[in-house]
């Protein structure tokens, strides 16, 4: 049997996938296969530097034998392989602890949306050359720009087109289309002797919804080229202002902590926090699946459970912690729409947007730092510790001062949720965890 | 996976168009996993990753198509897509014949199964005792252990037809410990090119212990000093300071396209004379060897930067080309599904003359990084940040109290001159590293004595 790019004979292998399972000896089984054709293309200067298009396809199963999981997951489609794939996994589910809570959603709790606007024909039926085009005029407009730019890390441009189809043995199955595109350039300038790199880029299910190939230049240069003769800061406690893609990433912490597999461990700091104050006022954080046309969007989450609204921190007050299934069962909550497959993944999780501009936070603080760009990453979900190099700018009576670079910034999750003082107008879901600019009203900054 | 035949009539598809080279990269990963969670064994894991990445260099562009379905239409379809990239027709027709050649191997390649489930399922389960009874205030034990066999088969219009078999098992323990609302975290993984038989001798319980008492230090540690000071980062996981500070700016693509600060220096002094660092594709059984790269070439044992002068970057094929130096066996890639990339194997740095006690001794007011839980670097300018996962206040010549949250920030060639002292303590880390770089994920090895840096910043919380 071979698998054409089509929902019908989709659906027909997982639906043939689910039961070769029941036949193997699992009480259930859920197969989730995904279709997509990739293309994306590198310009560097005035030459395609990468030229890439494929067709990829995956299948992920759950099987389960009496409240014992096994998961496999495979790019091999020949029928008789598989066949012995899942006789694998069932073999190695009976390894695993039984466990009351290991099983499908219920049938009533599966289900799908609708019209989500998830599938856009023009990313679909764009020609090729339209994409090399625009790479290149990438290229050329950030060297127009700026004759400080020398140089780049290449622009980007790419799309993807997808078929999910999600089946499972009590019953359900979905399938939807989804497609996404981006553009994204990351000029080299020569400040000096030195040599400064800075990236923007953009992404979006459709063309019309996403920032236009001159606003993305514009804003990968002047992140170039803004943090020429950048200093080091002194060390201080002061306000910190998040620019919106470093404010993205805070959340993007957040939501570890607030996802049901690291609570049932214990591996978060907000455990048994549910009701308590938390937040500043204006911290109000939504994951929601069901937004028209974004790119955390879908009809039904990793195991076919509707995606859904979820108020998770409301005037700083947090409501729930994010749940698949089994963490929701084994917590005693409901499904939120949050199962990633395999884990607790977010859908669109957002700070919900201020009434202020960040120009009008910059002017309300009187000393303190705005910070671009972060590096590093945390793992310490568990004691709720927050520490990350940055570079940005200093801040002076309410005006940027200069930029500043090689010094980190320090505080814990809870004291940053309640210092959270003024909220930005500027949301843009151009990815699935997204925030607006804020500022934390006090945080340390190291320096010299 | 692919016969000889099929591989030579591929490559020549791909070079219809014209084009300096093309390869045909095969893939087939079997990968098992068991999961540990609050005592009982969570969940398992089974995976195949199989299919092939075919590939065409014109100068320096490349074009690249892949398929996981075998079926010799598509993977003709792949190979006329890769070659889009080639835009006339000069080249024309070109026959390609490719002749088997011998890998010498630098691990075990004779396995072709994993062990049964219940082996696995034992390695976690000691795991967990071991922890749960280092002490009381352990309230979490979380354990995973994967072991995958990946076999390549590479094949080049230069005429070579390689396989390689790599094997990569890994048992990762995490351990929380509680005390009120305060939390500690250790955790500590070990395994590498090697087969379950390596726990015998490294067992799951002293991986277990060591966690466990990352965790009960962590639990009793001080917020970190913030600003700057001496630091002395310990040998073995302080190599993660090479490997970030160092060791992603020597990688060949971003010199050849001048957007490393290292770019064109070979010969120059990047570093105090005290600091030597090597790349290692050829060390047994490690986290980064590899027999041969993913585009067919030896993982050699390269030089990067000796008594403190450039000596080299590390070069795939592409950029080794176009820099007429050729490969240093540095072309790795996650999978099938992406291109290769120059990269890190094993990186660390030999002995020096100093011993770790007169190094501790001579540091005044500093931190002590025994190791780190990763980092990351910009590569234009250097400037790096890591987090420390065990660390200690060094005061007046003796280590002190634990710190817990440090992050370190600095510059790459700015703290490689302030290197002051190299311990004669040299050692590769516990063999749990994986390297990300471009949205690809592959294992390395990182290593090296105990060094003393003059000054860094500490983003510690605790402003002095």
């Amino acid at each position: 049997m071979s698998l054409s790019i089509d929902a019908t004979s989709a659906l027909d292998y997982a639906q043939n996938a689910v039961d070769e399972a029941l036949r193997a000896g699992a009480s259930q089984a859920e197969a989730t296969l995904s279709i997509a054709d990739r293309f994306s293309t590198e310009a560097r200067d005035r030459a395609v530097t990468k030229l890439e298009q494929s067709t990829g396809r995956s299948l992920h199963m759950r099987v389960f034998v009496d409240g014992r999981k096994a998961s496999l997951s495979t790019s091999d489609f020949n029928l008789a392989q598989l066949r012995e794939t899942i006789a694998g996994a069932v073999a190695q589910a009976r390894h695993v602890a039984q466990d009351p809570f290991a099983l499908l959603p219920e049938p009533s709790e599966n289900g799908a949306r609708h019209d989500l606007e998830l599938y856009w024909d023009d990313v679909a039926r764009r020609d090729a050359q339209q994409k090399i085009e625009e790479a290149l005029e990438l290229e050329r407009r950030i060297r127009e720009l700026d004759p400080r730019i020398t140089n780049s890390n290449g622009s980007h441009v790419g799309d993807s087109s997808s078929t999910t189809v999600l089946v499972n043995s009590n019953g359900f199955s979905g399938a939807y289309r989804a497609t996404r595109v981006h553009r994204s350039s990351s000029p080299v300038a020569l400040d000096g002797e030195a040599k400064r790199t800075g990236a923007y880029g953009t992404a979006a299910r459709s063309l019309p919804h996403m920032e236009q190939v001159h606003a993305v230049a514009e804003k990968a240069v002047k992140r170039t080229v803004g943090l020429f003769g950048a200093r080091k800061p002194q060390t201080m406690r002061v306000p910190v202002i998040f620019d919106r893609d470093v404010a993205a990433s805070v959340l993007s912490d957040l939501f570890s902590a607030l996802s049901a597999a690291n609570v049932a461990i214990g591996n978060s700091w907000l455990v048994d926090r549910v009701g308590d104050r938390i937040g500043n006022e204006l911290v109000t954080i939504i994951d929601d699946g069901t937004m028209p046309a974004l790119l955390g969007s879908s009809p039904f989450d990793g195991e076919g459970v509707p995606t859904q609204r979820t108020a998770v921190f409301e005037s700083g007050v947090l409501r729930t912690f994010l749940y698949d299934t089994y963490y929701a069962r084994k917590l005693g909550a409901r499904s939120t729409g949050n199962s990633s497959g395999g884990g607790v993944g977010p859908n669109n999780f957002f700070l919900q947007a201020g009434t202020r501009s960040q120009e009008e936070i910059i002017a309300d603080t009187r000393r303190g730092v705005l910070v671009l760009d972060t590096i590093g990453f945390a793992t310490e979900h568990a004691s709720g510790t927050y520490s990350r190099g940055a570079r940005g700018y200093y801040i002076e009576n309410g005006e940027i001062a200069y930029p500043i670079e090689e010094f980190t910034i320090a505080s814990t999750f809870p004291d940053m949720l309640a210092g959270i003082d003024a909220v930005g107008n500027d949301l843009r879901f151009d990815g699935a965890v997204v925030s607006p600019s804020f500022r934390v009203a006090e945080m340390t900054v190291s320096g010299d | 996976m692919l016969e000889k035949e099929t591989v030579e009539r591929l490559l020549s598809t791909a070079l219809e168009r014209g084009g300096d080279y093309a390869d045909v990269f095969c893939e087939r990963r079997l990968s098992t996993s068991f999961r540990l969670q609050s005592g009982h064994i969570h969940e398992s894991g089974l995976g195949i990753t199989q299919g092939v990445g075919i590939r065409v260099i014109v100068g320096e562009s490349a074009g690249y198509a892949y398929s996981d379905d075998l079926s010799i239409e598509a993977l003709a379809r792949a190979a006329r897509i890769a070659a889009l990239i080639a835009r006339s027709h000069s080249g024309g027709q070109r026959s390609v014949r490719i002749d088997s050649a011998r890998v010498s191997p630098f691990y075990d390649t004779s396995r072709t199964a994993h062990a049964p489930s219940q082996a696995y399922v034992n390695l976690l389960e000691r795991a967990d005792a071991a922890a749960r009874a280092f002490d009381s205030s352990i309230t979490s034990v979380n354990a995973n252990v994967s072991d995958e066999l990946q076999d390549v088969w590479i094949g080049t219009s230069d005429g070579r037809w390689l396989h390689d078999r790599r094997p990569l098992i890994s048992l990762g323990v995490q351990v929380v410990s509680t005390k009120g609302r305060e939390r500690g975290h250790g955790f500590v993984g070990d395994g590498g090119r090697t087969s379950i038989a390596f726990y015998d001798e490294r067992t799951p319980e002293s991986i277990a212990l060591e966690a466990a008492r990352i965790s009960i230090t962590n639990l009793q540690a001080v917020p970190a000093p913030a600003g700057e000071m001496e630091m002395v980062v310990g040998s073995g996981g302080g190599g993660v300071l090479l490997h970030e500070a160092v060791g992603h700016g020597l990688e060949s693509d971003f010199n050849r396209q001048g957007t490393s600060l290292y770019s064109g220096r070979v010969g120059e002094r990047v570093a105090n004379e005290l600091v030597t660092i090597y790349d290692d594709g050829n060390l047994p059984g490690e986290r980064g060897s590899i027999s041969i790269d993913d585009e067919g070439n030896p993982g050699a044992h390269k030089v990067l930067v000796e008594n403190g002068i450039l000596r080299g970057y590390m070069q795939d094929h592409l950029n080794g080309t176009l820099m007429g130096v050729g490969s240093t066996g540095s072309g790795r890639r996650q999978s099938f599904r992406v291109m290769p990339q120059p990269r890190m194997c094993n990186t660390y740095m030999p002995n020096g003359d100093s011993s770790v006690e007169e190094i501790i001794a001579s540091t005044k007011r500093g931190i002590y990084a025994k190791s780190f839980a990763g980092g990351q670097v910009e590569i234009s300018r250097g400037d790096f940040v890591f987090m420390v996962a065990e660390g200690y206040l060094i005061e007046n010549g003796k280590i002190t109290t634990p710190v817990k949250n440090a992050t370190i920030v600095g510059n790459g060639p700015d703290v490689m001159t302030k290197v002051v002292a190299v311990g004669n303590d040299s050692k590769l880390a516990n063999r749990h590293y994986t390297c990300g770089k471009g949205g690809q994920y592959v294992p390395v090895g990182v290593g090296m004595p105990t060094v003393k840096i003059s000054s860094i910043t500490v983003g510690g919380s605790n402003v002095a």
